[in-house]
């Protein structure tokens, strides 16, 4: 659905997106990671026909974005940064413009549909202006499903509005995905981690890592780390320390305040050993579990590079 | 290109603004109309082109006011991204956008067809000759300086500035005559007149004079500054 090869953007002398390459299947959800300025809006800004790359190739929905650009805008949703918006209209009016103008057949029926999608049928008749962030958020959103495209690519979706809300958008997304392929882009590390089947990091215009939220995990982190909390007076914690690395696939010991985080070595399920040695030493195990590196770890480890 | 043209209108119809702008030109006409009529009770005979005459000078003002909004709140509003990402031509978007402002314009201007009906009533019989091709002219007039208006439009995202810059540019083509007068050089003054906007209407059709010079100018200027404003927005791309 999406297939980016070595795509380039240069405004000026600054090289906004330097030979990028990543692709979408169909019903995918790919989240756009990176920090301010990574290139993640002149991703989706050459993705949707706005401006064309300076170099490299991108394929949406079976069309050559530069060769074929008409094309291209008609199979894609497309909810920028600044959800666009004209106050003055009505919801439905608004949404019924943009249906006409993507040459939507049975305008009615497709509007009617879009707002059922995102739970606005009751305000169909408010102007625009007199909507929270949050249902502005979800108005961009039908506009940008109106036309039941193939793609959609939405430029952080759920930026500034409240928890609640945000919650919802992501529900929607995920929801969309069984129908549609999904771009997203978004700064919030947990929520690609939620609802994206992959994900692009991009760092200064260059794609720095690519692939499942697992994947990049396993890749960045190969080892298991495991959290345990020992039931054992105080004055032991020395002991249990030096019970603990005395465990064959233990690497490292980190004291906390109630617990210590081991990280074992790849593949080593050192669990059972574990618990093994501390209730036949004579202490109660509090809680065990495995820590899981999240995205926002992976992104740090890598942006911080 | 159509729904383009119809949003525009609806936008005519349901701003505010639009209607200031109606109230305005109305109560600006009605008292140049009367004037002349008092006028023409003592001094000369009612002039059937006074209204459309006095009209070539006002739309230096009021074609900016309705054409400042057209394009430049599309930038503010950052929904040019999403009109340029839809599956539209920029000439469609351009040209749907102007017309909407024109049918606006027009129907403004029917308005003042009133006038010539109460001269005729008052059994003051105008040479509705020249009431006619003082009409068509203006509305040309009215469609060049509007298209001019629009170009400003696009070239900024603040209305303000959009109205101020096409004012003082179709002020500068108005004044062309004036230019004219005080150069030295008999040719240069004769393009300077031909390139302002008051010759090709007050000295022709506001006295009953149809040219096809004066038609083609004024459709030129509409070509070349739509043309202009295409161009801008496809400019936006190549950022």
């Amino acid at each position: 659905m999406i297939e980016v090869s070595s795509l380039s953007k240069q405004y000026g002398t600054h090289l906004a997106l330097d030979a990028v390459s990543f692709s979408a299947k169909q019903g995918e959800i790919l989240g756009l990671l990176g920090p301010n300025g990574a290139g993640k809006t002149t991703t989706m800004r050459i993705l949707t026909g706005y401006m064309p790359p300076s170099d490299g190739k991108a394929v949406v929905a079976g069309h050559d974005v530069s060769e074929e650009s008409f094309e291209v805008r008609q199979k894609v949703g497309y909810l920028p940064e600044r959800v666009p918006l004209y106050p003055e209209m009505t919801v439905e009016g608004y949404v019924t413009f943009w249906a006409k103008l993507r040459s939507v057949k049975k305008t009615k029926q497709a509007v009617e549909i879009a707002l059922e999608k995102v739970d606005l049928i009751p305000r169909r008749k408010s102007l625009v202006r007199t909507l929270s962030k949050g249902l502005k958020q979800r108005l961009g959103l039908a506009q940008a499903l109106v036309h039941d495209p193939q793609v959609l690519i939405l430029d952080e979706p759920t930026i500034g509005i409240d928890p609640q809300q945000i919650i919802e958008i992501r529900e929607q997304i995920r929801n969309l995905a069984q129908a549609h392929t999904v771009l997203f882009s978004t700064h919030i590390l947990s929520e690609a981690e939620q609802i994206c089947d992959r994900v692009v990091i991009l760092q200064r215009g260059k794609l720095v890592a690519y692939g499942t939220p697992e994947a990049l995990r396993k890749q960045l982190y190969p080892n298991d780390y495991l959290y345990v909390e020992i039931d054992a007076p105080q004055r032991d914690k020395q002991k249990v320390e030096n019970l603990l690395s005395s465990l064959t696939g233990v690497d490292e010991i980190t004291r906390l305040a109630g617990g210590f985080t081991i990280r074992a070595k790849k593949d080593a399920d050192i669990r059972g050993k574990l618990v093994e040695k501390i209730v036949s030493a004579g202490y109660g195990l509090r809680e065990l579990r495995p820590v899981a590196m999240t995205l926002e770890d992976i992104f740090l480890e890598i942006v911080g590079k | 290109m159509w729904t383009i043209f119809r949003r525009e209108m609806a936008h005519y119809f349901t701003s505010p603004v639009s209607y200031l702008i109606a109230a305005a030109f109305y109560v600006l006409m009605g008292l140049y109309f009367n004037n002349d009529l008092t006028v023409s009770i003592t001094v000369r005979a009612a002039d059937p082109a006074s209204v459309p005459l006095f009209l070539s000078f006002v739309m230096v003002f009021f074609a900016p006011l309705l054409t400042m909004r057209l394009i430049a709140e599309e930038n503010r509003e950052g929904t040019v991204e999403l009109l340029l990402t839809a599956p539209v031509s920029d000439t469609a978007i351009v040209v749907g956008k102007f017309l909407s402002a024109w049918v606006f314009y027009s129907l403004l201007l029917a308005g003042t067809l009133v006038y010539p009906l109460v001269l005729v009533s008052l059994q003051i019989f105008p040479d509705l000759g020249i009431a006619l091709s003082a009409y068509i002219g203006i509305w040309l007039y009215g469609g060049a300086a509007l298209a001019v208006g629009v170009v400003f439009s696009a070239i900024t995202d603040s209305q303000v500035m959009a109205a101020f810059l096409s004012m003082s540019f179709l002020l500068l083509m108005w004044l062309g005559d004036l230019a004219g007068n005080i150069v030295a050089s008999f040719d240069l003054a004769d393009l300077l007149r031909k390139l302002s906007l008051q010759g090709h209407y007050s000295t022709s059709f506001a006295v009953g004079l149809f040219r096809a010079e004066d038609v083609a100018y004024f459709a030129g200027i509409i070509v070349v500054a739509l043309f202009i404003t295409i161009r801008l927005l496809e400019m936006r791309r190549w950022r």
